[in-house]
């Protein structure tokens, strides 16, 4: 499959690969993928490394998974919803923002999924579990 | 008297009103009609339902968050435990995972008896979807039936593995336990007789009149939706989608056997019927291959591999579960316990479809097209840990939680 031109490859594996691109290109990169004829999202990752936050979107492509990873700074975590392109995101999506806290600009439906509307939001932030148990 | 009168009066226009516009009815979370806790805002217009909203988080326990606190070797254990159904696969699916972190590829053996679990485990999931369909249908004869059958399943699982539901079967670079030569003939055995029994249920699902009136033509949802949402299982492959990764992206022993894949075109809840009853029929066909193949295989089950010290890396994995396909990511950190774990379960992927299948609908076959996603909420809402009173011991630092303390002390 054409891989080159959306973003720099970075790790590759058995039937998958992991592709970073900078959020000022992912509309870019998704729209590109989508012209390639990749039809179905998979999952999408959060993850707080600490310092930046990673969200990494698994798409599938004929038993081949490409992996979108996008680096937010935690100072304005946003990014572009991609249920336009893919429908099937809407809830992953909902699920990262409540997870992580990240901005999904342009969501259908931005409520909360597993977490009640009055919860403190952001349980997989690290930061604010370091005063509980958990590191 | 004639006041009850005037009040009857007004309460019949009122009907009346209500009939003409839309209104929304609450099921669940704690419903009869629902064998998980979840809510569904079901919006009628008479009995015909207009719009459909699901609410899950009912049986959220913070499983992911849990993984990042346990080492490898314990999350094989909490992983086991996401769904009671299919526990199995996740093992699998989550020894992949770490196997690909490592790099390691298991032995042959160990493929096969991953497999024959993976297919066990597929009929006695399937078994039981076909009883708990026949149950809401009001079938429940059928339902005892096919329930009664699925006992052999679970049997032949608690001679192989110990244990009926999470079998404790695989582990990071193999599998614990080994098939011995003696325990092959009576699963030859007890397979054969299940696979005449499945025939037999597929004649009565196929062929009764009351079923075939129900199940036909209800829930259906178009390839197109299947494929723009996502959709994934069995419920993708009764609308027309080929998509099984079994197939796609072979995993365990699965591309070193022959099987074929089921598929329907009608997309309605009989389509789910028969997809999944020719999924029964290939599971048997698995398990009867990798049985014959497990005689000419080494004798090795199991790498001894250490995972103390998992080298930083990040990996994907999938397997298909029997309600569709199950994906794990793993990321280490170079210590014993997972930096991330992401599990993306069957169903979670499915809900969408809810709402496509079930417009248009009458509300007395909801709990019907509902039951035939075959739904597992536990799988679904597993993400992240909620706890408001611990939430509010971590807005204060650890000096002001001191502080607080203190000065509560010298208030006594």
């Amino acid at each position: 499959m054409m891989l080159k031109g959306i973003g720099k490859v970075y790790r590759k594996q058995k039937r998958s690969t992991f592709i970073e691109v900078p959020r000022t290109k992912f509309n870019e990169a998704v729209s590109m993928l989508k012209k390639h004829g990749l039809t179905r999202i998979s999952s999408i990752t959060g993850y707080d490394s600490g310092g930046m936050f990673e969200v990494i979107y698994h798409f599938d492509f004929r038993g081949q998974l490409v992996n979108l990873k996008v680096k937010l700074p935690r100072r304005s975590p946003y990014i572009d919803t991609i249920t336009g392109h893919f429908p099937g995101a809407e809830l992953f999506e909902r699920e990262l923002m409540e997870m992580l806290g990240v901005e999904v600009r342009g969501h259908p439906d931005p409520r909360k999924l597993f977490l009640c509307e009055d919860s403190p939001s952001c349980p997989l932030r690290k930061m604010e579990a370091k005063h509980g148990k958990q590191k | 008297m004639e006041s009850r009168n005037d009040a009857n009066r007004e309460t019949k226009q009122e009907a009346a009103d209500r009939k003409k516009r839309t209104y929304a009815l609450p099921i669940g979370p704690q419903h009869p009609a629902l064998l998980e806790s979840e809510n569904l805002e079901v919006f009628l217009d008479g009995e015909v339902i207009k719009d459909v909203i699901v609410n899950v988080g009912y049986l959220h326990r913070g499983i992911e968050r849990a993984l990042q606190n346990r080492n490898y070797i314990q999350c094989i254990y909490l992983a086991e435990r996401v769904c009671g159904i299919c526990s199995g696969v996740h093992t699998i699916s989550y020894c992949q995972a770490v196997e690909n972190l490592l790099d390691l590829e298991i032995p042959n053996r160990a493929k096969y008896i991953r497999t024959i679990i993976a297919e066990l485990e597929r009929i006695h999931s399937h078994l039981l979807w076909a009883g708990v369909l026949a149950h809401e249908l009001g079938f429940d004869m059928l339902f005892q039936i096919v329930w009664r059958d699925r006992e052999l399943v679970m049997e032949i699982l608690e001679e192989l593995t110990g244990n009926r539901v999470n079998y404790s079967m695989v582990t990071i670079g193999g599998v614990r336990r080994d098939i011995s030569k003696a325990a092959i003939p009576r699963v030859f055995k007890v397979i054969g007789s299940l696979e005449e029994r499945i025939r037999n249920h597929m004649k009565v699902f196929l062929n009764d009149k009351i079923l075939l009136s129900r199940t036909s033509g209800t829930g259906t949802l178009k390839r197109s939706e299947a494929e723009e949402l996502s959709l994934v299982g069995p419920l993708a492959r009764a609308s027309g989608v080929h998509y099984d990764i079994r197939r796609d992206h072979p995993y365990a022993a699965y591309g070193m056997i022959g099987w074929d894949t089921a598929t329907e075109r009608g997309g309605d809840v009989q389509s789910r019927v028969i997809v999944r009853m020719k999924e029964l029929l290939q599971s048997v066909r698995i398990i009867r291959n990798c049985l014959m193949k497990l005689s000419t295989t080494g004798d090795k089950i199991r790498l001894e591999k250490n995972c103390l010290a998992v080298p930083e890396n990040e990996a994907m994995s999938r397997a298909e579960a029997p309600r569709g396909e199950l994906i794990y990511y793993a990321r280490s950190n170079g210590s014993d316990r997972p930096e991330r774990v992401k599990i993306r379960t069957p169903t979670y992927s499915n809900l969408l479809g809810l709402r496509p299948m079930l417009k248009g609908q009458f509300l007395s076959d909801l709990p019907m097209i509902v039951a035939s996603l075959d739904p597992c909420f536990s799988c679904t809402d597993r993400v992240a840990l909620i706890d408001t009173s611990t939430w509010e011991r971590k807005s204060l630092t650890e000096n002001e939680f001191r502080r607080h303390i203190e000065n509560r002390r010298r208030e006594k």
